[in-house]
């Protein structure tokens, strides 16, 4: 049987990418509560903005701004969580990003001592976020009309305070963190503009799971592999809702690990919220560097890194950069028809067929990395099948040791690069990383796929773009990559050395993200484990 | 087939640790059961390339411990204890036990002894045939391991991951180099590590990371 998720129950963030739907700038504001009273009434009060997880099928009905909110560990507790339901939270989240800090690689370069104010206290461990809510809009004036009714919410709660100390372009002391999708009139694919600072097209897979709402074909690609045709539905199914929505069976046929009484956690899921800071300037000095010796030029070795061209499209079906410039000329601008819903019928299906190829692939016929690198980006972090390296039926399923590695990506880039040679300022990716597990999924994923190589026989080598590869000295850190040559045509490896690091944390922590039963249970103050 | 897997030997040896307090304690130690000291003694060995063992030729991978008791499963299990206190040793290594332990002896007596003072009927062990009598004596047969290593002999094993390892930063090194500089600088590589050469340079027995490999580059 199908699982069936109450998307009235479950908040719009967890299964919307709202970027999809045009909500593509944002401010993310975080609170602290003194008066656990005032901050139930508080919760009370930001309730009925909370947006839903109800399909959006109108396009054009959909709201201008989305509302969203979670809490962390000490958040909850300050709320009145009873002690037992707060202990049956696994241990990373109760530990918080910060003391997992080991784990997931936030040391040297991204440990906290760097991060923005707002995240450090004086009580360096200790949680004094207690309260996210995210805003999302489509322009920055329906985010200011949600922020303001925010602030008369906040007005009439004394017992709660909004924290400042977010680094920005006004300084330190922002008393919320900005973010706005890069605007790209070029190459825009993913959700209008999804560029990041580096120049490549993000958000172009959205992962896909039983219930979700959202629209079937997008199984192909962000579902799990069966082992079918990669470029048909055959080839996908949707993933185990349980793997991101709790209170529902998981990949393992089992209810993820949560805190009861069962009406707090189900429909709940927990979001890991990370500031992610671009050295933009270490990123191109060394793309220029390298690729001048890289054979085949600078765009194809920022292609290597990421598993796509920095126009989106993935090497392993456009392994040249003619073949994607190409491809990327003649879906882009049906892209930009479809979205202002001027296409003809014909338009239409073209865009279909096209933007297919974007996600409707798998390594089965790239078995030697000889197109995308094993240590590239995207196939580390979305393995596909190709943890099987290239043999059949090596497991009950081609995903077993994927599967449950999945996560939800959510969250648009922050900040502007005034100058592209230089590596500070405020710009980066704020990402809101959903799961129900955050040690298995997110973590795991940070730990062994992202500052690890092994999995995918690459020693110690870490993920070439998000990898922690030390403190950079003079624009060099410790990382490197091996792009794995082709023995068809007779290529040589070549062999990245030195790499900086080109992404640091700057801030964040794991957040519970309850359902609506949940909110409303934690705003009359009546949860009751027993 | 049980101890053995290819040329892999996994022994495992469990010897009964004396009882009580010696009456001849070493000095500052006094009032200390023989497990105590044992344990002691194993907890301060040295590690990695400094070990005792890592003299021993042809060790993959070994460990002594103090076995007090085994661990109750829960019902419906039986609650079990041992009649003492074992100390155990448990050693992988390449080809066959005789040849293995004479080496150990050769390369270990005084740690050896030292050890085996506390454990029951050491005074037997006198030279390297005693020395075997007594391990044979006290080892259990080994139905289950994971050989983590290749067939070879120890010291080619330590050459090829020396040889590998240094490939790999040869290749990092000189990518990009024209065919006649690259074929300079393989002679170059070939001259420094004398991949033929099973004596040196190579990984050190024990050593944990190629900078802690005498010749190695840095």
């Amino acid at each position: 049987m199908t699982t069936r998720v109450d998307l009235d129950d479950v908040q719009g963030n967890v299964v919307k990418a709202y970027a999809r739907y045009g909500l593509v700038v944002a401010r993310y504001v975080f609170f602290h509560v003194d008066v656990p009273v005032a901050g139930r009434k508080f919760v009370a009060d930001i309730v009925p903005l909370v947006t839903l997880g109800t399909p959006w099928k109108d396009l054009s009905k959909t709201p201008r701004v989305g509302t969203n909110i979670g809490f962390t560990y000490e958040g909850l507790r300050h709320l009145d969580t009873p002690e037992v339901t707060l202990h049956g939270f696994p241990e990373a989240f109760s530990m918080g990003m910060k003391a997992r800090r080991e784990i997931i690689g936030d040391t040297g370069p991204s440990l906290y001592h760097r991060w923005d104010p707002v995240w450090n206290n004086q009580d360096d461990n200790k949680q004094h976020v207690h309260i996210m809510v995210t805003i999302d809009g489509k322009e920055e004036k329906d985010l200011d009309s949600r922020y303001q009714e925010i602030q008369r919410i906040l007005a009439a709660n004394p017992g709660v305070s909004q924290l400042v100390g977010h680094r920005g372009a006004g300084g330190d002391n922002l008393p919320y963190q900005p973010a706005a999708a890069l605007l790209s009139t070029k190459d825009n694919l993913g959700y209008p503009g999804g560029k990041e600072h580096f120049g490549y097209s993000d958000g172009i897979t959205t992962t896909f799971f039983e219930g979700c709402g959202e629209d079937p074909n997008l199984v192909i690609g962000g579902g799990k592999p069966t082992g079918g045709d990669p470029r048909t539905p055959a080839g996908w199914a949707p993933l185990a809702a349980g793997e991101f929505i709790l209170g529902h069976p998981d990949e393992a046929f089992e209810y993820p690990e949560a805190p009861g009484p069962p009406l707090f956690s189900r429909n709940g899921t927990f979001i890991a919220y990370r500031k992610l800071h671009q050295n933009v300037g270490s990123f191109h000095s060394y793309l220029d560097e390298e690729g001048a010796r890289f054979p085949d030029g600078k765009e194809a070795l920022a292609a290597k890194f990421a598993g796509r061209w920095r126009n989106g499209a993935p090497l392993v079906s456009f392994p040249t950069e003619e073949s994607a410039n190409r491809f990327v000329a003649e879906l882009a601008p049906l892209q930009v028809k479809v979205w202002t819903q001027s296409a003809t019928p014909q338009e239409k299906t073209r865009f279909a067929e096209l933007s297919l190829q974007l996600v409707a692939f798998d390594y089965r016929d790239d078995t030697s990395g000889a197109r995308c690198p094993f240590g590239s980006h995207m196939r580390r972090t979305n393995p596909r099948s190709a943890l099987q390296f290239g043999k059949t039926n090596a497991f009950a399923v081609p995903g077993a040791l994927s599967n449950r590695r999945r996560i939800l990506r959510r969250g648009l880039p922050y900040g502007q690069v005034d100058d592209p040679t230089r590596d500070d300022g405020d710009h980066g990716v704020i990402m809101l990383i959903v799961n129900a597990d955050l040690s298995r999924q997110f973590e795991f994923v940070q730990q062994q796929w992202m500052n690890y190589g092994n999995d995918f026989g690459l020693a110690n080598d870490p993920d070439p773009l998000l990898g922690n590869h030390g403190t950079n000295e003079g624009r060099l850190g410790g990382g490197r990559m091996t792009i794995e040559g082709d023995v068809v045509t007779n290529k040589p490896p070549y062999f990245c050395n030195h790499m900086p690091t080109f992404v640091e944390t700057r801030g964040g922590d794991y957040f519970f993200v309850p359902s609506l039963t949940c909110l409303r249970t934690i705003a009359l103050g009546i949860i009751d484990p027993t | 087939m049980a101890n053995k897997s290819g040329n892999a030997y996994a022994l495992t040896v469990l010897c009964p640790i004396l009882r009580g307090v010696p009456s001849d304690s070493p000095a500052g130690n006094s009032g200390q059961t023989y497990t105590a000291l044992l344990r002691n003694v194993l907890q301060t060995l040295h590690v990695n390339e400094e070990s005792p063992m890592a003299k021993v030729p042809n060790t993959y991978l070994c460990r002594f411990w103090v076995l007090s008791d085994v661990p109750y499963q829960g019902k419906p299990a039986f609650l079990e204890h041992l009649k003492s206190d074992y100390l155990v040793f448990s050693s992988n290594f390449h080809g066959e036990l005789e040849p293995y332990l004479a080496g150990m002896w050769k390369a270990l007596q005084e740690d050896v002894l030292a050890i085996l003072w506390h454990c029951v009927g050491h005074e037997a062990v006198r030279d390297a045939k005693s020395f075997i009598e007594y391990v044979k004596k006290c080892q259990v047969t080994t139905t289950f391991f994971f050989n983590g290593s290749t067939d070879e002999p120890l010291v080619e094993q330590l050459k090829n991951l020396y040889l590998k390892q240094e490939f790999s930063r040869f290749a990092f090194e000189n990518q990009g180099k024209s065919a006649s500089e690259l074929q300079e600088a393989f002679r170059g590589f070939v001259q420094r590590t004398q991949p033929t050469n099973l004596d040196g340079p190579t990984w050190a027995p024990g050593a944990y990371h190629l900078d802690r490999v005498e010749g190695a580059s840095k």
